[in-house]
């Protein structure tokens, strides 16, 4: 199966929606899914947020997370983040990874398909 | 007989990603039923299988917009 990346760049329904509508398609078929969350989407990574997300004719935002959780999807916060946006760890869910965009990369250096929204 | 999973109600992508979690607890050859009533499920269904290496028996259409689809796995 593959390796697909997704890095979501804003806070609003349309930069966190498509990515996980589409990554829990992709996992849901075993692909391994990955999201990388850039300071402009630090509002998303604190704590309840993306549980509170709805939107009109589409699925609870909690219960897309909970399928990707289940199938073992990985969320990094960049680092950068922490002081772009004036946050700590502890600010943050805890289900999170913070890491570097080097990191990332060398992560995702196999990855079949990458997407930004 | 077979395991059933009812995701009326549910749209795009749940229904496959409610499959996908379900199908770790089922065993090679066991048959699951699927009730979905989202418009794209018998064109997801058929992909997810294929992807996943599971035999879509058959994905029948009740004329109402429901389907009731039968996966070997």
């Amino acid at each position: 199966m593959g390796k697909v990346a997704f890095v979501v760049n804003g806070s609003e329904n349309s930069n966190i929606y498509p990515p996980f509508i589409l990554g829990a398609s992709a996992a849901a078929a075993g692909d391994q899914v990955i999201y990388f969350f850039t300071p402009g989407a630090t509002q998303l990574m604190k704590p309840g947020v993306l549980e509170g997300i709805t939107g009109k004719g589409l699925p609870p935002l909690a219960e897309l997370l909970d399928g990707l959780k289940s199938l073992g999807a990985r969320m990094i916060l960049c680092e950068l983040a922490l002081d772009a946006k004036g946050v700590t760890v502890a600010d943050l869910r805890d289900d999170i990874e913070i890491a570097g965009a080097t990191s990332f990369m060398a992560e995702i250096s196999d990855a079949t398909n990458t997407f930004s929204f | 007989m077979a395991r059933t999973l009812d995701t009326k109600g549910l749209k795009c992508p749940q229904p496959i990603l409610k499959i996908a979690i379900l199908a770790k607890q089922i065993d090679e050859g066991e048959l699951l039923e699927v009730k979905a009533d989202c418009p794209s499920f018998p064109a997801d269904i058929k992909a997810w299988c294929e992807r996943t290496g599971k035999i879509l028996l058959v994905c029948a259409d009740d004329g109402t917009g429901s389907f009731s689809a039968q996966i070997q796995f």
